[in-house]
């Protein structure tokens, strides 16, 4: 092995790593061989700065194309480098230097109304007094005495051989004080004495960027603790088609993501219970809902041809797997529930909101959208549902964003502009960037002050308060607008939203605005017509509805018929733990929510972008979008 | 970066007719009035000035200023669309005229979505500004075939090919249709154009296309310059 070099990484605490590269491969491709994380938010692919890093010693690789365009010439010049980008020439010592802390991300967790459910989760407790057999002469068994001190007929093969294994000792423990679980007629579980009000099952959203879990009691529907945490498949690739891409046709890295995914779950396992002080021993249902890709990753199922047009699923059903099967080996007892898919990009988490918001019993059209780099939206009512995806891309999380961050501690989340601008930032810290939710206030704001017109253009206008002129400045990026002077509430440099910002919301935003009004019109309802819209998912809680209307990311409404749903896949998800009911809804609603698929819409193309423009319907007639668009 | 100017063409008053004047067409163009755009190209015609005149110096100016100011994002996709119907409100007009003069188009462009899929938008924009500086485009649309993509160019004797990929998955058949394209032998004989928003001038090179367009305006640029040099090795 001639060509390896040695590549020495250097994290933020000053500890260092030594670890053998093979030359010309990538410092990132180096550093996630050997499990050294360093998050790769565009999926290596040079679009974005996560993965930025400083040389610290060795030779310094000539910057790319994709360097210079995303540190510029200074940063490149002060060595620092795309880990993503730059390939190892000799022995060299990197320090990883994300720009922005991604730390402190915002989660949210779900809360679920527990009297308006069925409270029968599928599993049981039952405590008995069984006998151990007494005489040679009765052909019987310890089990067999167990079926029949319980009144069921069950055959000793449906019990799990390792309840059998130690099930002599157990009996005779306490002279047959048992304890035996049950679930959905099985025996799943058997403990010496009584121990009928350890019943628990966990709820988890496995989001893209996030996974949220909830631990509930299955008897009293009590929520036991909640928890949270980053998908630990992040680095792999920002958004889910990153990981398709990651994973596609090379099953060694499906197996990767799996691996990491499986680990994640049982870490959040491990959190749940050590905070509600409960035996994870005593989970005995788990419902995950999640959207098709990581559906599939979860189960390892090959990913290859859901990235690939007609976007397939592999299945759709909803399944229950013994935990011990997958294997989630957090939780010995447990079944694993999925919710059924709907659609390649409609995936369970969509079908656990429509359980959460019920929108399938409403007299009235209602419609829930969850904003996200792949935005889901559910419109209809107990007539008609239909379903659609429409992709924003990841502007709403900071990516692709010139100072975008998530929503952590100095991130702007509030922009109001008077006389000057005010920005209020996460945690009031320093700014250091600015989140999607400060992102939309600021173009709503913006346009409102006409330091942005109708097509989203940067306009110094003759007539803008002085303040607010001075802060539309040309840079290296084109025309931008400073939010936070450096000096005056910023950390280390002004943060601005430049030209090339305004365009990537731009078309984030029409793609949901888009989305939603696709629905409308296959449904035949105006905007004003519609009863409610629910935003659901991490992101739609924290958006300034008034200002989202404004620039029309959802649309014209009623701002006071625009409501929060919190995290209702979660909150779906945690239904269905608790009620099997639920699940069997779950599946029969799958059959009759109908998908819309955008691609195949002609009319798509007009809506979407008539939808990049910041104003109302004038808009149309004095641009007349609609005929350029039929050219 | 400073806000692209109008260019107004040297020297011509002495390719028009006496007391003509361009600026309002220009604006029109520029502004996106298709109605005023037509009437103007109409009344050049009727005072006979050259088809080809009334091309360069009356439509092209206002095109590709605005063509500048979009690769420069200071105008966005609906405004470069208008400006691009009122360009075609005029070319419209003259598009035949300058057949029955034997002009050529300036090349013919097979363009098109590759396989897995489905995003059209980008192409379709990158089609329009490309029929607009003369090109004939052949559009075959989405989730389009490497054998389709072939078979189209060899009929049409297509001088350049432009796939578009909007997906991490699907970028990688932007390479496997250009391989395709020399395992039919066919490679040499057209120029290959990649695009997208996930491509990179580095994934152009890797793939073995002859050369990327970050925006619909760069990718005219880049027809039109890959075509004269093409001519040029011909003549
Ligand atoms: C509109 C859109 C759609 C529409 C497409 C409608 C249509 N008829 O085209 C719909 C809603 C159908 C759609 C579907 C999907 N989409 Co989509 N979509 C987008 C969106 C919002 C904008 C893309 C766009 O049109 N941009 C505008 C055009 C003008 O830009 P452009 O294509 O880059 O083209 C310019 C240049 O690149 C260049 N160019 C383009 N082609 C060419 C070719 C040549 C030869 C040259 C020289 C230049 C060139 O010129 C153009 C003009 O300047 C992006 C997100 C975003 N914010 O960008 C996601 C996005 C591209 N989609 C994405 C995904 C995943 C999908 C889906 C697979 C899944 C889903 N969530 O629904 C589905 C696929 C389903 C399907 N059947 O296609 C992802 C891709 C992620 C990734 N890493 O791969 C994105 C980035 C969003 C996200 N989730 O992150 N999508
Ligand atoms: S630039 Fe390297 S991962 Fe995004």
């Amino acid at each position: 092995m001639a060509d390896t070099i040695q590549l020495q990484i250097i994290d933020e605490t000053g500890a260092s790593s030594t670890l053998t590269a093979i030359r010309g491969e990538t410092i990132l491709e180096a550093a996630h061989r050997s499990g050294v994380e360093i998050i790769a938010t565009c999926g290596m692919r040079g679009r974005c700065r996560s993965c930025r890093c400083r040389i610290v010693q060795g030779v310094v690789p000539p910057a790319t194309v994709s360097d210079t365009v995303q540190l510029g010439h200074e940063e490149i010049r002060e060595r620092f480098r795309l880990a993503c980008q730059t390939k190892l020439l000799d022995d060299t010592v990197i320090k990883p230097m994300p720009p922005k802390s991604e730390s402190g991300h915002q989660l949210l967790a779900g809360h679920v109304e527990t009297s308006a459910l069925d409270i029968y989760s599928g599993v049981e407790k039952v405590h008995i007094e069984a006998k151990a057999p007494v005489s040679e002469h009765h052909q019987t068994s310890d089990i067999e005495e167990i079926f029949m001190t319980l009144g069921v007929s069950l055959k000793s093969n449906e019990v799990p051989l390792q309840l059998l294994q130690d099930l002599p000792i157990k009996l005779r423990e306490k002279k047959g004080d048992l304890t035996v679980t049950m679930f959905r007629g099985k025996i799943v579980d058997i403990e010496v004495g009584d121990t009928t009000e350890q019943i628990y099952g966990m709820a988890i959203d496995i989001g893209t960027t996030s996974i949220v879990g909830s631990l509930l009691n299955l008897k009293t529907g009590e929520e036991l603790s909640s928890v949270g945490m980053l998908n630990p498949q992040s680095p792999f690739g920002a958004d889910l088609m990153s990981r398709i891409a990651y994973a596609q046709f090379k099953p060694k890295n499906l197996a990767q993501l799996r691996g990491k995914i499986l680990s994640g779950l049982n870490q959040l396992v491990g959190q749940a219970v050590e905070k509600a002080d409960v035996s994870a021993a005593n989970i005995y249902k788990v419902v995950l809902v999640g959207n098709t890709c990581m559906h599939h990753i979860l189960l390892g199922i090959d990913v290859s041809y859901l990235g690939l047009a007609p976007y397939a699923p592999a299945v759709r059903d909803g399944q229950t797997i013994a935990a011990s099967e997958l294997p989630l080996k957090s939780v010995p007892r447990a079944h694993i529930c999925t919710l059924p898919i709907l659609a390649g990009f409609v995936g369970a988490d969509a079908l656990a909101c429509v359980l959460a918001t019920r929108i399938y019993e409403s007299d009235t059209v209602r419609g829930l959208v969850d904003i996200g780099t792949n935005g889901e939206m559910v419109l209809g009512s107990k007539d008609h549902l239909i379903a659609c995806s429409a992709p924003a891309g990841p502007a709403f999380e900071g990516a692709q964003i010139r100072h975008g961050m998530r929503g952590a501690v100095g991130a702007i989340e509030r922009v109001h502009i008077g006389e000057d601008v005010i920005c209020k930032t996460i945690g009031d810290d320093p700014a250091v960037g600015i989140c999607g939710s400060g992102l939309i206030e600021a173009c709503a704001r913006m346009s409102d002050a006409n330091v942005l017109n109708k097509m989203g253009s940067i306009k110094a206008t003759p007539g803008l308060p002085k303040e607010i002129f001075n802060r539309i400045r040309k840079s290296d990026h084109g025309q931008e607008f400073v939010l936070v002077w450096s000096n005056d509430g910023g950390k280390s440099e002004d943060i601005a939203l430049t030209q090339g910002d305004v365009r990537q919301l731009q078309l984030a935003k029409a793609a949901i605005f888009s989305g939603v009004m696709m629905l409308m019109k296959e449904m035949n309802v105006k905007p004003s017509e519609m009863d409610e819209l629910l935003l659901c998912g991490g992101f739609g809680n924290y958006v300034d509805i008034e200002s989202a209307v404004r620039i029309r990311l959802l649309p014209e409404m009623d701002v006071n018929r625009i409501t929060y749903a919190g995290n209702a896949a979660l909150m779906g998800a945690q239904m269905a733990t608790l009620s099997d009911a639920e699940i069997d809804r779950a599946d029969e609603l799958v059959g009759k929510i109908e998908h819309v698929a955008l691609a195949a819409r002609p009319d798509f193309q007009e809506i979407f972008i008539d939808g990049m423009n910041f104003d109302t319907p004038s808009v149309r007639e004095i641009t007349g979008v609609e005929e350029a668009t039929a050219l | 970066m400073s806000d692209p100017e109008l260019k107004i063409p040297e020297g011509w008053e002495e390719r028009a007719v006496k007391d003509w004047e361009w600026a309002t067409l220009w604006e029109a163009v520029e502004e996106g009035d298709h109605g005023y755009a037509h009437e103007r190209v109409k009344e050049a015609i009727d005072v006979g000035i050259d088809p080809r005149v009334i091309l360069d110096d009356g439509l092209f100016p206002g095109f590709n200023v605005q063509g500048e100011r979009f690769s420069e994002q200071i105008i966005f996709i609906p405004e470069m669309l208008i400006t691009a119907r009122a360009m075609k409100a005029g070319l419209a007009l003259i598009r035949p005229l300058l057949a029955a003069n034997d002009e050529k188009p300036l090349g013919t462009f097979i363009m098109g979505t590759v396989l897995g899929d489905m995003h059209d938008i980008g192409q379709s924009i990158v089609t329009i500004m490309l029929e607009n500086a003369g090109f004939e485009v052949i559009n075959l649309g989405t989730d389009v075939h490497p054998d389709r993509f072939i078979e189209a160019a060899a009929e049409h004797n297509a001088d350049m090919i432009g796939f578009s990929a909007l997906l991490s998955t699907t970028v990688y058949y932007q390479k496997v249709t250009i391989d395709e394209f020399v395992k039919a032998g066919h490679r040499d004989k057209v120029h290959i154009l990649i695009g997208g928003a996930p491509t990179t001038q580095e994934w152009a090179d890797e793939c073995g296309a002859d050369g990327w367009g970050g925006d619909a305006m760069l990718a005219v640029n880049l027809a039109r310059k890959l075509i004269t040099e093409k001519r040029a090795a011909w003549a």
